[in-house]
């Protein structure tokens, strides 16, 4: 019963990894056992494709997902037949995904299930919707590798971020990298411009001025151009409408200017998509970052095993991780204790050799790259 | 049909058919394949227009009904290649689950359609609730809108979800890894025999359900067709369709309207002038005014022609017309240059296609029904002393041929060789004074926008020769080109009277 009392107060949670073999689905057994005894209605789905026993990224050992009679479930057509609860088939969606049709299945008896969403944001929203008119009384959404826009409060009020030795060898990178994450995530909210003035915003930009007006960003500057001009020298806060990237940052950064306290805001959490360095550079040249909507990260789960064959010391990682971040943090394995580690070892053997075969491989960052690209 | 979907998107065919409003995907999906009559379904023809007319006239006293028929329609999935695949073998689960859903939607669909039938009294359209079959799937009896093979239904089945319910309750109290092992295996093992016989199951009903199949399509034929019907009854009214009266060979419109110029022009605060002409056999010539609208008379006959062979009412207040055998139109701005022709070689050779199609040229066979002819200022590309030999010479033939023509022209001397002529109004009965005082008040750009506001675009028929037409100098005058050609202009229109006298 560790996580019950975290979750407890949302309606709709996502569970994200930092990298594949995080124990998300190892969150995912617990939550599902420890909701299990409550006695509540789940309504389960993923963002693309989760839930098989082997990891077909890595060819390790993943858990599969066991579900209690009564589960909501949302997958695709083609994974129905790995499905093998008994099956009621409640509502088609219409959401097509490359496994067929996204299907609405009720568990009739416990069991267990291959989940294949949909990976439409939107569509995730709407997911939710049919969960709770269906009777659901909590939703969670399983991540697949490093999406954050899981945890956009639209399909989720909170998050749980996993994470764990397959990020990184260094535990230093592992910490660090997470907490970054999760300050990103956990970013004040702003309140500099209201909903409708965000929902009306006619193109990449909003301004706030000194004085109060506001301001768009024309369709032909650039933010750094409009930040660096004279025009714009009284402006307090930035709303940006879409993804804020390093990309779009650089430019600012570079102009050399200092700003005095101003703030630059993001919709949400998952649309920042920006390196620690940025971050800090933005800070020194007095810009603070903040969301329009912010994001409940309910917990960080660590992992210490590794799926490529090293391990970091548990409570070293445990106790470092909470030293950083202000979310409880959970050992998965070991708080948890869902699964013996019998399968470890034929993991190790088959990494083993596939890593001789692929000697210029480098797995000790292999997943930190596509944090960033998504 | 002969026009080409760049045809049939210029006179505002496309433009009506995007503007019907299906509710199911049986409806759309004839919108998405249109029928088209050919002249010896005449009789089908009139039994779907007068179904639409029928529904038209109950729009109003069943209103409730038909919006509680269209909320039930819009509910429903295409579902027609599953009940093919029904023929062939075994559904899985989810298609029998949106067979059941379209079989419950039937029992809903079908006492509301016979409320609204009692009314319409619609011919050949008939939804009939599968009931039969819907109890073949309709499992434990609940009407549940979901598909789950229970228990009951297999000695098997119980036995099996029994023995895996047990396992599944001992996995529940299972601590340990080593505990739940073989519980999972056991359990693994169950499942697949579930499974195995859950197909069985499925076979047997698909078996079953096999010799309702042909019952469940016409049921969705029959809500296609009626929902269609419905899609067409609301734009008539929302444009004004009228009940035509097919002929063998004449056509006479009242106060037609081309609902997409008719939109257009609405968006620009001005009104569409409803167009009234009649057409033989033969040739029937329209001439006037630039900017007088003759392109949009020709194009305003037709799309209804085209509406009506495509089974919608014509937008008009009265119509007599035939089913036309073809619809053609020849416009040098529809032409295909692509083939290496000038906008005239185009032109010339679109035309011979079009009288292979009519049966009409050497050597063609001969023609069931009558063919509809459009030209728009056929040769207006070449040298007018050339184009006006050219287009007399086509309209004498045309009006020789058992075909309807219609051809708008601005060069002299055709009018004579044609059955009917009729003149755009244009600025006959304008105020001149009153246009030139507007034209001075408004900005040069605007001068033509005035002009337009005056321009009577309605058509009238021109019974005896009228001497040369002055709008296009009048125009000229209006819009202030220069006074040293205005004269010579004149000077030259009194030579050629002259001349003529």
């Amino acid at each position: 019963m560790l996580l019950l009392p975290l979750i407890e107060p949302y309606r709709s949670l996502s569970i994200i990894g930092m990298c594949k073999n995080a124990g998300k689905t190892t969150v995912l057994n617990s939550i599902l056992s420890e909701m299990g005894t409550t006695g509540k209605t789940l309504g389960l789905t993923s963002i693309g494709r989760d839930g098989e026993s082997v990891d077909v990224v890595t060819q390790t050992h993943k858990p599969g997902i066991y579900v209690r009679e009564g589960t909501l479930i949302a997958t695709a057509l083609e994974m129905l037949k790995y499905c093998d609860i008994s099956r009621e088939i409640v509502e088609t969606t219409g959401f097509p995904t490359p496994l067929g049709e996204v299907v609405l299945v009720r568990a009739r008896s416990d069991g267990n299930v291959q989940l294949a969403g949909p990976s439409i944001t939107a569509q995730l929203a709407k997911l939710s919707g049919m969960f709770f008119s269906l009777g659901a009384d909590v939703a969670i959404v399983d991540g697949a590798l490093s999406r954050k826009t899981l945890c956009a409060p639209a399909v989720s009020e909170a998050t749980i971020l996993c994470t764990g030795a397959s990020y990184s060898r260094d535990i230093d990178t592992v910490i660090e990298d997470t907490a970054f994450a999760t300050l990103l995530l956990t970013l004040p909210e702003q309140a500099d411009f209201s909903e409708e003035e965000r929902a009306a915003c006619p193109g990449k930009a909003l301004f706030r001025m000194e004085d109060g007006t506001l301001r768009a960003l024309p369709q032909e500057l650039q933010l750094a151009d409009a930040l660096r001009s004279q025009a714009y020298a009284g402006v307090r806060a930035v709303y940006v409408a879409g993804a804020v990237t390093d990309a779009l940052l650089k430019p600012v950064l570079m102009a050399g200017k200092r700003f005095d306290e101003l703030t630059l805001s993001a919709e949400d959490g998952s649309k920042l998509l920006i390196h620690q360095d940025t971050y800090d550079k933005l800070l020194l040249r007095g810009i603070s970052l903040a969301v329009a909507r912010a994001t409940r990260v309910a917990a960080i789960t660590v992992n210490p095993f590794s799926a490529y064959g090293f391990d970091l010391d548990k409570e070293e990682l445990r106790s470092r991780m909470q030293a950083r971040v202000r979310v409880p943090v959970i050992n998965v394995l070991e708080d948890l204790n869902l699964e013996d580690m019998a399968w470890r070892a034929d993991d190790r053997a088959r990494i083993a050799a596939r890593e001789e075969a692929e000697q210029n491989a480098d797995h000790s960052h292999c997943c930190g790259n596509e944090e960033i690209t998504l | 049909m002969s026009l080409s979907f760049a045809q049939q998107e210029n006179i505002g065919f496309r433009y009506i058919v995007d503007a019907l409003r299906c509710d199911s995907p049986y409806g759309d999906a004839r919108v998405r394949k249109l029928r088209f009559y050919a002249p010896h379904e005449r009789d089908a023809l009139l039994a779907d227009l007068k179904n639409i007319c029928a529904v038209m006239d109950t729009l109003k006293p069943c209103a409730a009904e038909y919006g509680r028929i269209e909320r039930l329609m819009m509910q429903l999935k295409d579902i027609r290649r599953s009940v093919a695949r029904c023929e062939e073998g075994p559904l899985n689960e989810v298609e029998l689950f949106e067979l059941k859903r379209f079989l419950l939607q039937s029992e809903l669909i079908a006492p509301v359609f016979a409320q609204i039938n009692a009314e319409a009294r619609l011919e050949g359209i008939e939804i009939r609730a599968q009931s039969e079959a819907l109890a073949l799937l309709d499992l434990d009896g609940q009407h549940a809108a979901t598909f789950f093979i229970p228990d009951a239904y297999s000695q098997t089945l119980r036995a099996v979800r029994k023995e895996k319910r047990q396992v599944e309750e001992a996995l529940r109290r299972a601590g340990s890894e080593t505990e739940r092992a073989p519980l999972m295996a056991e359990r693994a093992r169950l499942a697949a025999a579930e499974d195995e016989e859950e197909r069985a199951v499925r076979a047997a009903l698909s078996e079953k359900l096999r010799p309702f199949l042909t019952g469940i399509l016409s049921c969705m034929d029959a809500i296609g067709a009626f929902d269609f019907t419905l899609a067409r009854a609301r734009l008539a009214q929302r444009y004004g369709g009228v009940m035509p009266e097919l002929t063998e060979n004449t056509l006479e419109m009242e106060d037609m309207v081309n609902p997409r110029i008719a939109d257009a022009l609405q968006e620009r605060k001005r009104e569409f002038t409803p167009v009234s002409i009649e057409a033989g056999k033969g040739a029937t010539v329209i001439t006037g005014a630039n900017m007088g609208g003759k392109s949009v008379a020709l194009k305003t006959i037709a799309l209804n022609a085209l509406a009506l062979s495509a089974g919608m009412l014509p937008f008009a207040k009265r119509a007599r017309l035939p089913l036309f055998a073809g619809i053609h139109i020849v416009s040098e701005d529809l032409e295909n240059v692509d083939r290496g022709l000038s906008s005239f070689g185009a032109e010339i050779v679109r035309f011979n296609e079009v009288l292979a199609a009519c049966g009409l040229g050497d050597g063609a066979g001969k023609p069931e029904g009558i063919h509809m002819i459009l030209l728009d200022e056929f040769a207006r590309g070449t040298n007018p002393e050339e184009g006006a030999m050219i287009v007399r010479a086509v309209t004498r033939y045309l009006n020789r041929q058992n075909v309807m023509a219609v051809l708008t022209t601005h060069y002299d001397g055709v009018a004579q060789e044609a059955s009917l002529h009729y003149e755009v109004v244009g600025l006959r009965d304008m105020d001149t004074v009153r246009v030139k005082g507007e034209i001075a008040l408004a900005s040069p750009e605007q001068g033509a926008d005035v002009i337009a506001s005056h321009m009577n675009y309605g058509l009238y028929r021109v019974t005896r020769e009228q001497g040369c037409p002055r709008d296009a100098r009048n125009i000229c005058r209006l819009l202030s080109l220069s006074d040293e050609i205005l004269r010579d202009i004149e000077t030259d229109a009194g030579n050629i009277a002259r001349k003529c006298e």
